[in-house]
């Protein structure tokens, strides 16, 4: 019998460089449509750029040192944050809850699961027009129901006081579903003989939940929470059907702020940019803030 | 019947059917070149509403007519703008956009758009004493011509008649009484606003942002967005300040107005809003929805009885390479449009910028056409200044701010003005 030979360098190159070469494709288009434009965004952000006109100035860090005097950015932030903080907890419990319920293999289980689902497949044009008739203050059913139980009806959506409530809500109808669906897998990962031991030591199912599901959920949550605080950060569809940042300025957003400085009030890319760096860099120091707050205990 | 006689008939029947098939197709070949179209052109407008469906109707019968192809892309104003923004540097723009009076300047000065050679125009029909001399006008910046205005689109107030009935402000006669003054027009809303039901509304939706209501009250009161150097911004000039308070209270104060961001034209046709102040893009809806309501002039509320107007203008974006064919199918389209505008006018209730429609029977023997044609003295647009658009969008958030309450209209009016004057060039 032959002793098995080692492959030849050559070979084992070509070998190595195979995956590789699987990867350039997609590398490519990542290349193309995501990191070149993000660097001439960086570029951009320096100069004084302007839509539709050809010469433009390199201006150093005047176009974010203007951001430093723009109020309305100061409030856009402000407003972003302030919806990120609030929409959380919800966006977070609610498909946990409802994912938790449908687990235990209730009634309907899997009509309800596609019911819940079914928001997520609608774009947000559609969300935000259903919710903005539901809560019109003078034709909408929801103030119509209020009214016919007798409680009080306001102008959600003109209201500085609810409008970002009104939002919230509407964003945790649309995507509760989709959280519910990853909630339910990481569920169904979780061994049943885990729940099993738990009940032979008479724990009750609360504290169950809290010694094994939250635990072996943590993933999961990671998951969800920073795609959430992700995706929140750079609202802009529902704000834009339901209240175009408004009433004044109660629900404009950093990334409204963006497009309608870089689309529709002067054109400015080079402002817009900035801006759009800005944003890039609180996600980024979120998103490494909340991995190494929760990485770090995650149980696999 | 022999075997011979059948060969015959069959070789015959052949011929006859080789030879028919060879004129059918001779035939169906010339129908087709007939039928070819000369040139298509891309046309870019915002007409979303029925008003569209108008334009598709004139637009088919015009390339039945002429074989020009139209390709028509509708999308929303704002995104329309900002479309042609990016479009036409890129090289990507239309053959002709339809566009607001006051888009010219800054698409204008921004090389968006072409000029138009003043002989050019003259030359295929389009002179300016047969347009209305403000529609004319507004298509000049800085003394070039970029635009051949198309309608008017205009306010008037609606009354509706059941609401205004109930309220007892009929006459004897059956007719809703027309308030004559900003004293006599909030008595009236008052006494119209009960339960659900509100008396006066400016504006078709989002009435709290309704920057051209907000315009119409300003140039009542002989106030401006910008100073006469058309530099300085003027908002905060008390004349200005007075028109947002009006603005304001119709809601904060006097609650007969119906929330900011409520739709006025729901509530009226729901019977819900009895005196609106909206464009004249809305009668033919209403008359649609079958919703009995009178109309009568822009009341005068402050010192003149000024009516907003925003001509519609045809446009020529800027072309990296001009195709000569397409451009004289752009005249020919412009042209079959100006024959036919009194239809134009009649079916989607735009008054024509041309004259001669103005005495077309069926226009004049239409109350609400005929109502909106007397006002034409009274129209104004907006100033020909480039940061205009911006300014306005600026304007949107301020002014909701008063019509809610939140902010007093002097600081807000400061504000805005302070806004605007500071706005990049």
């Amino acid at each position: 019998m032959r002793p098995p030979t080692k492959p030849a360098p050559r070979r084992r190159r070509r070998g190595a460089l195979t995956p590789y070469l699987f990867l350039v494709p997609g590398l490519l288009l990542f290349a193309v449509f995501r990191v070149y434009p993000l660097l001439d965004g960086l570029r951009l952000s320096f100069t004084s750029a302007r839509l539709g006109r050809a010469q433009y100035a390199w201006v150093g860090l005047a176009n974010y040192e203007r951001l430093l005097e723009d109020t309305r950015f100061h409030v856009s932030l402000w407003n972003t944050a302030f919806y990120t903080v609030a929409s959380t907890l919800p966006i977070l419990a609610i498909p946990l809850v409802l994912a938790v319920a449908l687990n235990r293999g209730i009634a309907l289980k899997t009509f309800l699961r596609s019911a819940f689902f079914f928001p997520f497949t609608l774009s947000v044009v559609t969300v935000g027009l259903t919710w903005l008739w539901l809560l019109d203050p003078v034709v909408g059913p929801f103030n119509y129901y209020l009214k016919a139980l007798g409680l009080p009806v306001r102008s959600w959506l003109a209201d500085p006081a609810t409008a970002m409530w009104a939002i919230i809500l509407t964003t945790v109808w649309w995507v509760a579903g989709y959280y519910l669906v990853i909630y339910l897998a990481g569920l169904q990962d979780i061994p049943r003989e885990l729940y099993e031991a738990a009940a032979i030591d008479g724990a009750g199912g609360w504290r169950s939940f809290w010694s094994i599901t939250l635990p072996l959920l943590r993933p999961v949550l990671l998951f969800v929470f920073v795609t959430h605080i992700i995706g929140s950060f750079q609202i802009f569809g529902q704000v834009f059907v339901l209240t175009q940042g408004g009433p004044g300025d109660a629900t404009r957003t950093v990334v409204q702020h963006l497009y309608e400085t870089a689309f529709q009030n002067f054109f400015h890319f080079g402002s817009a940019s900035a801006m759009a760096w800005v944003l890039f860099a609180v996600i980024l120091g979120f998103s490494a803030l909340q991995f190494r707050l929760l990485r770090g205990h995650t149980e696999y | 019947m022999n075997e011979a006689g059948t060969a015959v008939s069959r070789r015959r029947f052949l011929t006859t059917a080789a030879a028919a098939g060879a004129a059918a197709s001779l035939s169906a070949g010339t129908r087709r070149a007939s039928a070819q179209p000369k040139a298509t052109i891309s046309y870019w407008n915002g007409l979303t509403g029925a008003d569209g469906k108008v334009m598709d109707e004139l637009i088919d019968q015009f390339t039945r007519e002429t074989g020009i192809r139209v390709e028509q892309q509708r999308i929303q104003w704002a995104d329309l703008y900002a479309k042609l923004q990016v479009s036409v540097p890129a090289g990507e723009g239309p053959d002709l956009a339809l566009i607001h009076t006051v888009e010219v300047p800054h698409f204008a000065s921004d090389g968006i758009l072409e000029p138009i050679d003043d002989a050019a125009a003259t030359g295929k029909g389009f002179r300016a004493e047969d347009y209305l001399p403000t529609t004319w006008q507004g298509g000049i910046y800085q003394g070039k011509r970029y635009a051949i205005p198309l309608d008017v689109p205009q306010h008037i107030l609606y009354m509706n008649v059941k609401v205004m009935r109930d309220a007892g402000l009929v006459g004897p006669d059956g007719k809703p009484k027309v308030p004559g003054s900003r004293d006599e027009l909030l008595a009236m809303a008052k006494q119209l606003a009960k339960g659900d039901t509100f008396g006066f509304a400016i504006g078709t939706v989002n009435p709290g942002k309704y920057t051209w209501g907000f315009q119409n009250l300003l140039w009542q009161n002989g106030a401006n967005v910008y100073a006469a150097d058309l530099k300085r911004c003027a908002l905060a000039e008390p004349a200005a300040v007075e028109a947002a308070e009006f603005f304001g209270a119709i809601h904060a104060q006097h609650k007969v107005a119906p929330p900011a961001n409520a739709s006025c034209r729901d509530a009226f046709i729901a019977g819900k809003l009895g005196l609106w102040i909206a464009g004249s893009w809305n009668f033919t809806g209403l008359r649609d929805a079958k919703v009995d309501f009178a109309v009568a002039p822009v009341p005068r509320l402050f010192k003149q009885p000024i009516v907003w107007s925003m001509p519609h203008q045809y446009t020529f974006p800027t072309r990296k390479v001009m195709d000569a064919a397409k451009r004289e199918a752009v005249w020919a389209h412009l042209r079959w449009m100006t024959d036919h505008v009194a239809e134009w006018t009649l079916k989607a209730g735009q008054v024509s910028a041309l004259r001669k429609a103005h005495s077309d029977p069926r226009i004049t023997g239409d109350p609400v056409l005929r109502t909106l044609l007397a006002q034409a003295p009274n129209w104004q647009g907006g100033q020909p200044v480039p940061k205009w658009v911006a300014a306005e969008n600026l304007t949107r958030p301020v002014i909701e701010t008063v019509y809610i309450g939140q902010k007093p209209a002097r600081a807000a009016m400061e504000d805005l003005a302070r806004q605007i004057n500071a706005m990049p060039d």
